[in-house]
């Protein structure tokens, strides 16, 4: 009896301790706007207030990864943010000005399930999403459909092509694989890279396309651009297969948002159950059958029709070609200068 | 009035508070904060540091390729306020002279593009010149070319962006200073006998000059400051001021850097606003 009435107390007593560590309030998760907005709240944060119904959750925009860090910036002595989802080279950045705190990986039990790929050091925000670089083209006029960079050298492209140079991390993943076409590693020299993209530089219609190189292709600007996938994706399908989406034969790079826990967060604790349901495989599962973003968690299982139009089917992970952004950092301004000069400007 | 301003002068300082402080708050404060970022030390991601450096300011001198920003800048801003004012002059001398009740219907007609968004403008060209647009399509369809010219994408596209985008500030500035244009010397000229072109090149064109320095350097400063038009009907070939400062600051995320040439291009503008004034006194005078 005493032993029954001990364990009905203790019963009682998990079940509070439990209710108290369910997060409440209200949060603000700043990401991208446009359609990530509308394919993230339906995926991510609708079940998620349905999973944890005292939460409430708001989504701030407030333009491109730089202008979100930006805002950051601004707000650091009392911030308005708890969650940021942006690019991982600013992320890089808000890490090392204090902006974003660690995440407490007893709270975020997910981190051990992630792609090491996805893992930022020191315990910062994770990866997210993963995207990778891709060749978009008009599959009605351009037939045979180009199989990768190297295609575009081929005069029937000329001036028709829309290539976004650098810095646009785009142009960062052109030169890497323009690098791999010249035959060397990009790590040491670009020199080869460069010489080739200046032969392609007069067929190029625009360096810069405006809005971008998905609707100048359905707009008759174009026939084939560089883009990034999971963008082309919901492009391809809204265009009803007009715009073709290719997984360049060089391979491709990865464009990684990570998600961030802000410093001084005055919720936290669910600003974090936050991170770790998003980070979560059911999270992840349904975002990447959403939008086409590949899951960073490596155990979320994706239906196969989604994985294989993703970079998580294992055929294309094993041809992405790893860019540690932090080193990228480090090297761009050269780059970027060699593209202005020698790319852009032709000399 | 001058008698009572003299009297008591608290009161016109007074007075002249408000609009002060909110000045001060809306202009001045920013630029000194901009001022401050340029001397502010930053790492190449692009992570900001603490204290003071002038990093920045070495790198833009000594930097060729900022001296060559600096001057494409002016050269693009001068060529679209050349072609502004050869386009405008014109049209601001017919309203100027035109007495008709649709005066003011086309002086409005004239200014109008300003009501439109210049997003929506440069998007307009980029139809109008793209190699499908109508111009190519004309060229091609006389039989005068095979394969499309390149109209967008480039400096040429800047251009007619750029002057198109000026031509209601320039056509404004040459009315309002049209109007101090006496039409009883015109008159006088010509019944002593100067023909019409005569009478335009000694007369009305010297009359005008104070308005067309003042029209070409409100012009010139817009084309320098422009940061739609190059970026959208540049096709990232075409490099200027603007366009630099905004890729420093919200993709490579180099504030520092991006503050210093912001500031650089204030002391241009302070520069040119003085030759400015000097050349304005002189052709008055």
């Amino acid at each position: 009896m005493l032993a029954r009435a001990a364990l009905a107390f203790a019963a009682l007593a998990l079940s509070i301790s439990v209710a108290r560590a369910q997060p409440s309030g209200e949060i603000t998760v700043m990401a991208y706007a446009g359609i990530f907005q509308d394919k993230y709240t339906e995926a991510v944060i609708k079940p998620f207030m349905a999973k944890f119904p005292q939460v409430k959750v708001n989504y701030h925009t407030a333009g491109n990864s730089a202008q979100m860090l930006g805002t950051l910036r601004a707000q650091r002595s009392s911030p308005q943010i708890d969650v940021a989802i942006l690019d991982v080279s600013v992320s890089n950045v808000g890490n090392k000005e204090g902006v974003f705190a660690k995440l407490d990986a007893a709270k975020v039990p997910s981190l051990k399930e992630l792609h090491p790929m996805a893992i930022v050091p020191d315990g910062f925000g994770p990866a997210v999403t993963f995207d990778h670089w891709v060749l978009v083209y008009d599959a009605e006029k351009v037939k045979p459909a180009p199989t990768g960079l190297a295609d575009l050298w081929d005069p029937r492209f000329k001036g028709q092509i829309g290539l976004s140079a650098m810095p646009n991390i785009q142009g960062i993943a052109a030169t890497v694989l323009a690098s791999k076409i010249a035959g060397e590693d990009h790590k040491t020299t670009i020199d080869g890279a460069m010489k080739r993209l200046k032969d392609l530089a007069p067929s190029v219609q625009t360096f810069d396309p405006q809005p971008d190189g998905y609707t100048l292709i359905l707009g008759n600007t174009l026939t084939v651009a560089s883009g990034w996938n999971a963008r082309a994706q919901l492009y391809h399908d809204e265009s009803k297969q007009r715009l073709g989406v290719v997984f360049p034969k060089e391979g491709s790079v990865f464009q990684i948002n990570t998600i961030n826990l802000v410093a001084g967060s005055k919720n936290a604790e669910a600003a974090t159950a936050f991170i770790e349901y998003a980070l979560g495989r059911e999270a992840q599962k349904r975002f990447t059958e959403t939008m086409f973003y590949a899951p960073t968690n490596a155990k979320a299982e994706i239906a196969p029709a989604a994985a294989s139009r993703t970079a998580a089917a294992p055929a294309n992970m094993a041809r992405m070609i790893a860019l540690d952004w932090d080193w990228v950092t480090t090297i761009r301004d050269g780059w970027n200068n060699r593209w202005r000069r020698e790319v852009i400007a032709g000399r | 009035m001058a008698d009572d301003r003299q009297r008591r002068p608290g009161l016109a300082a007074s007075l002249s508070l408000p609009a002060v402080a909110a000045i001060s708050l809306g202009f001045l404060v920013p630029v000194l904060w901009l001022a401050r970022m340029s001397f502010n030390p930053v790492d190449p991601s692009g992570a900001l540091g603490e204290g003071w450096t002038a990093h920045q300011y070495v790198e833009l001198v000594t930097d060729s390729f900022y001296a060559e920003l600096t001057l494409a800048t002016f050269r693009m801003a001068a060529t679209s306020t050349f072609f502004a004012l050869l386009v405008g002059y014109p049209i601001a001398l017919f309203l100027y002279r035109l007495e008709s009740r649709w005066k003011t219907l086309l002086v409005l007609l004239a200014i109008c593009p300003l009501l439109v968004s210049g997003v929506v403008r440069a998007y307009g060209w980029i139809v109008i010149l793209g190699d499908a647009g109508w111009i190519n399509s004309i060229l091609r369809g006389a039989g005068l070319i095979d394969r499309p010219i390149r109209l967008v994408n480039n400096h040429v596209g800047v251009t007619i962006g750029l002057t198109e985008s000026l031509l209601p500030y320039m056509t404004l500035s040459l009315l309002a200073g049209l109007g101090r244009l006496d039409r009883g010397l015109e008159e006088a000229a010509r019944t002593l006998g100067a023909s019409p072109l005569r009478t335009f090149l000694r007369v009305t064109l010297p009359l005008s000059l104070p308005a067309v320095v003042l029209g070409s350097t409100i012009c010139l400063m817009l084309a320098v400051s422009a940061f739609i038009t190059p970026r959208l009907l540049g096709g990232g070939r075409v490099f200027l001021l603007a366009t630099e400062i905004y890729e420093q600051a919200l993709v490579t995320l180099n504030w520092p850097l991006a503050a210093a040439i912001a500031v650089c291009m204030l002391l241009l503008f302070s520069l040119v606003l003085f030759g400015s004034g000097r050349l304005q006194r002189r052709v008055a005078e």
